[in-house]
C-alpha cells in the first residue's frame, strides 16, 4: 500500500508538509485540515523540530556581513525614521506664538502621580550619537551610549507629540547618565510621541522653540 | 564563534523583541545571525539572495515574535524555521533553472561538523543518526529536501529515478525516520 505513490503512508504527510514537497493543491487541502485538526498541527511541529535539530548541528555558522543588520534595521525602523524628520521641517513652520504657548507646559507644576512607563531611543541618522530615555514616574532617565556634545554648544531635549510643535524638555548634559524632572502634563503626552536631540546655542534655544539642527530622533514606545 | 546563548536567554530576547525593545532585537540578531545566514547559504548558495533572504528572516522575527509561544518551539527551532522556510521562498522565486549550475557545484552532503558530533544524545544526535540509518541516496534526498528545497522533480532529476519512484523513496524514508525518532 504504501509503495503507490498517490498514498501517503500514515504520519509522513506532515513530514512532506514541511519539507515543502507538497504540490500546491495538496499543499492548501493539507492546509485546510491543519486549522481544525491539532493531532495534524503536533505532527507538523513535530517535524519542524526534527529538522531544525538536523540543521543546527549540521549547518555551520556563518557571520553574515554588517550592511545585513544596517538595511534589517533601516526597514523596520526607518520607515517612522523618515517621516519624523521630515516632520521637523514642518514644526520649524510653526508660528513662535503658538510654540512658546506650548512651551509654557513645560513650566506647569509636576505631580508625583505614577504612569505608565515609556522609553526611547535617540539615535542620529549615522548612529553617531545615541541616547535612551526612559520615563519612569515623573523622570526622564537618559543615558548617553554615543556621541557627546560639541564644544561650547548645548544639547537640547524635546518632546514632540502629534502635529504640536516641539516642547523642550531641558537640556543634555555632555554625561553619561542624565535625568530630567517631567511635568505631568507633558508626561501625558508622551504615548505615541517623538524625542528629539537639537544642536543649541550654549544655555539651550533662547527661543523656547528648536533653533539648531536635529542631532537625534526616537519614537516614543510603552515599556 | 559567535555568541553562543542559551535558551532562556533567548527566550528572554524574544519576549522584549514582542514588546518591540529594539536593543533585544539587536541581541537576538547578535547571538543568531551566523547560524542562520549559514543556513540562507546553504539554502540559496549564492551569497547575495542569503543577504537579502536573511533580511526577510528578521524582519518577519521582528514582525512575528509574538507567535513564537504559540508553536511551543525552542527559540532555536523556531529560528531556524522561519529562515529555512524564508530561504526556500527566495528559491522558489527564482526564475526556473537560474541556479541550476551554481547549485551543482557545491557540496551536497559535507562531512558533519564538530558541533554535529558533540550532540549525540540529544535530539538533534537522534536525527543525525536515524537519518545515518537510511540508505544513503534516501538520506542524501531528505536532506536535500530540507536544506537545499528541492522538490520530487529536482530529486527524481537528480538521482535518475521517474519522479512517482522518488516520491515513494522519500515517503518511506519519512516513516523509517519517524519510526527511528518515536523509539
Amino acid at each position: 500500500m504504501s509503495d503507490r505513490p498517490d498514498i501517503p503512508p500514515e504520519g509522513v504527510e506532515a513530514g512532506e508538509y514541511v519539507l515543502g514537497l507538497m504540490p500546491d493543491a495538496d499543499k492548501a487541502a493539507f492546509e485546510a485540515r491543519l486549522a481544525d485538526d491539532a493531532d495534524l498541527r503536533a505532527e507538523v511541529l513535530e517535524w519542524e523540530r526534527y529538522f531544525a535539530a538536523f540543521a543546527e548541528a549540521e549547518v555551520a555558522e556563518i557571520a553574515p556581513p554588517a550592511r545585513v543588520e544596517t538595511a534589517i534595521k533601516a526597514r523596520l525602523f526607518e520607515a517612522g525614521g523618515a517621516s519624523i524628520w521630515h516632520r521637523v521641517g514642518v514644526w520649524r513652520a510653526l508660528a513662535l506664538a503658538a510654540t512658546i504657548a506650548i512651551a509654557a507646559l513645560f513650566f506647569w507644576p509636576a505631580s508625583q502621580a505614577p504612569g505608565p512607563a515609556y522609553e526611547a531611543r535617540i539615535a542620529s541618522e549615522d548612529g553617531a550619537l545615541v541616547l535612551t530615555a526612559v520615563l519612569e514616574g515623573d523622570m526622564l532617565r537618559i543615558a548617553r551610549l554615543a556621541g557627546g556634545v560639541a564644544e561650547g554648544r548645548s544639547q537640547e531635549l524635546w518632546l514632540i507629540a502629534g502635529e504640536a510643535a516641539p516642547i523642550s524638555l531641558g537640556l543634555v548634559p555632555d554625561a553619561d547618565a542624565a535625568a530630567l524632572a517631567v511635568p505631568e502634563d507633558l508626561r501625558a503626552l508622551f504615548a505615541g510621541g517623538v524625542l528629539a536631540v537639537t544642536d543649541e546655542p550654549p544655555g539651550g534655544s533662547p527661543a523656547g522653540i528648536a533653533t539648531g539642527a536635529v542631532l537625534a530622533l526616537g519614537s516614543i514606545s510603552e515599556t | 564563534m559567535p555568541v553562543m546563548s542559551g535558551r532562556a536567554e533567548l527566550e528572554n530576547l524574544i519576549a522584549r523583541t514582542v514588546l518591540r525593545d529594539r536593543a533585544a532585537f539587536g541581541a537576538l540578531y547578535a547571538a543568531t545571525s551566523a547560524k542562520l545566514f549559514g543556513i540562507c547559504l546553504r539554502v540559496l548558495k549564492d551569497r547575495a539572495e542569503a543577504e537579502d533572504a536573511l533580511q526577510d528572516v528578521y524582519v518577519k522575527i521582528w514582525n512575528r515574535a509574538g507567535r513564537y509561544q504559540v508553536t511551543g518551539h525552542s527559540p532555536m527551532t523556531w529560528l531556524i524555521t522561519v529562515a529555512r522556510n524564508c530561504a526556500i521562498d527566495v528559491l522558489r522565486r527564482r526564475p526556473r533553472d537560474a541556479g541550476g549550475d551554481a547549485r551543482d557545484l557545491t557540496l551536497r552532503d559535507p562531512a558533519p561538523g564538530p558541533e554535529a558530533q558533540a550532540v549525540a544524545v540529544s535530539e538533534a544526535g537522534r536525527i543525525v543518526a536515524c537519518l545515518g540509518e537510511l540508505e544513503e541516496d534516501r538520506s542524501a534526498a531528505v536532506r536535500g529536501a530540507y536544506l537545499e528545497g528541492e522538490t520530487y522533480a529536482d530529486l527524481a532529476r537528480r538521482f535518475d529515478v521517474p519522479i512517482n519512484t522518488m516520491r515513494t523513496w522519500l515517503r518511506r524514508s519519512l516513516k523509517q525516520l519517524k519510526e527511528c525518532l518515536d523509539t
